[in-house]
């Protein structure tokens, strides 16, 4: 089995095999292109060019086999990529339009209290992390509290106007009961004439809110201005600084045995969609009335 | 294998046929980003079937042919592609397999040894920029291909070749197949003369 023979004859082949081809690669790398090695080589592709093409005329209806098949595969991938990104844009778009939401919010928001004359150190942005599911308690809750200077009694507003107060604060939130909820119940005026009342929500409609106390010999006109008055019946202040943009007067009810009108208004405030909040945590430094409208 | 014309005849046209069906189409044939390729194929078929020195032959003489069409460098590919026939041969000549489903370790084997080779030489050669990883996938999807056609490019191989092989596989195949006679004691070499 072990022939010395057989096996001196294998090695030299492999020998002069490998050789051969170091010779061939040293010679093709040391000469030229007009070199020895590369006429041989250009002279095998004239012969075997026409084999080539003959081969490949005859392979082409199998390569547009497996290209078909290929293609399919590739369209399958590239249809979930595309899919992908699809999802990609749209998250983004998505992001985009709520970080502009957000934006116009914020704007409206600190244009609104600086016309109410609130400066930096007296306001405080926060955003809703909590919403009340039900109609009959209207609160939200925000993500600062006691230790961003957040107290109970403050009020709440957004850019469009006024939104509720904060009844309970701890540590890093706060909650704030809307201007909708059954207990509230805000001094108001009605802009410009003045005539003072109380606005109080009609549970379940947040769209729709009464003002009282409007005394039936006083016109009250459809469209008109509702803001806070800033004061209460009594001797006490009111927690709502006069000003702030409640609501616009939608209808007046007039009936004929009460002595009120019953003054329903739209309040400019969305309240099912609160995003962002500012509690006013100070005084105003300059009145409204200095600092300019309260235009939501 | 004895070196007669007819051998000469049918493992040239073997060569030729691979050589020439790589290049016009396998090549060109891209399924799931790699392709089928045939050259490591034939050579470690026929190394297999017909031993080392065939083996090298056929590896240099299929690397040379490969060189010449594609006017890559002369010698690279037949360095690489005898020593890919005489590695598969020297491995049969020790160990004789005979297994049904040879052809598939020896086409993963082959086509692994072959890419890898080829790629170390190139990089010795000329290759000097950077090299995408995807290299390294289609690589794998080629041993893989090259593994799903090994068992018929092989039984092809093997009808070309059979004629004008010292010994035909399929007998030697048969000849391994037989129970080994034992002894009454089950232990071999106490076997029963009959």
């Amino acid at each position: 089995m072990y022939d010395k023979q057989v096996v001196r004859r294998r090695r030299a082949v492999l020998a002069v095999l490998v050789g051969l081809s170091i010779v061939l690669l040293t010679g093709y790398f040391g000469e030229g292109n007009g070199g020895f090695f590369h006429s041989i080589q250009s002279g095998a592709q004239t012969v075997l060019s026409p084999i080539e093409d003959g081969a490949s005329r005859a392979f082409k209806p199998v390569r547009d086999l497996v290209g078909w098949f290929g293609d399919v595969f590739n369209a399958k991938d590239e249809n979930k990529q595309l899919k992908k990104d699809l999802a990609a844009a749209r998250a983004e778009s998505t992001r985009v339009a709520v970080l502009q939401r957000d934006n116009d919010q914020l704007r409206k928001e600190l244009k609104l209290t600086d016309d109410l004359g609130y400066s930096t150190s007296s306001r405080l942005t926060a955003r809703v992390i909590v919403k009340s599911p039900t109609v009959w308690y209207s609160t939200v809750t925000i993500n600062s509290g006691k230790s961003d200077g957040v107290r109970v009694d403050q009020p709440v507003v957004n850019g469009d106007g006024l939104v509720g107060k904060v009844t309970a604060a701890t540590g890093g939130t706060a909650t704030v009961t809307l201007i909708t909820d059954g207990s509230s119940n805000v001094p108001a005026q009605i802009d410009p004439d003045g005539a003072h009342g109380i606005v109080t929500p009609s549970v379940g409609d947040p769209n729709d809110m009464q003002l009282q106390y409007i005394g039936k010999n006083h016109p009250v006109k459809v469209g008109a201005k509702v803001v806070t008055s800033g004061s209460a019946p009594g001797p006490l202040q009111s927690i709502f600084p006069r000003g702030i943009p409640i609501g616009e007067v939608s209808r007046v009810d007039t009936a004929d045995l009460e002595l009120y009108r019953k003054v329903h208004i739209r309040p400019f405030a969305d309240l099912r969609r609160l995003d962002f909040l500012t509690v006013l945590t100070g005084k105003p430094q300059i009145s409204p009335a200095t600092a300019g409208g309260t235009t939501p | 294998m004895s070196l007669t014309p007819a051998t000469l005849l049918r493992t040239g046209v073997l060569v030729l046929l691979a050589v020439v069906l790589q290049i016009s189409g396998f090549s060109q044939m891209r399924i799931l980003g790699g392709y089928i390729d045939l050259i490591p194929l034939v050579v470690g078929a026929v190394a297999i079937y017909a031993g080392s020195v065939p083996g090298a032959i056929v590896g240099f003489c299929t690397g040379l042919l490969i060189d010449l069409a594609l006017g890559q460098n002369l010698g690279a590919t037949s360095l690489v592609l005898t020593a890919l026939g005489y590695g598969v041969g020297r491995y049969r000549d020790l160990r004789d397999p005979a297994h049904g489903l040879l052809p598939i370790p020896v086409a993963a084997a082959a086509t692994l040894g072959y890419l890898a080779a080829f790629a170390a030489v190139s990089f010795m050669l000329e290759i000097g920029s950077s090299v995408s990883p995807l290299v390294l996938r289609e690589a794998i999807i080629t041993v893989l291909l090259n593994v799903a056609v090994a068992l018929p490019f092989f039984a092809l191989v093997r009808r070309v070749l059979r004629p004008v092989l010292a010994v035909d596989p399929a007998v030697r195949m048969r000849r391994r197949a037989d129970p080994i006679e034992s002894g009454p004691l089950g232990l071999r070499g106490l076997e029963v003369r009959r």
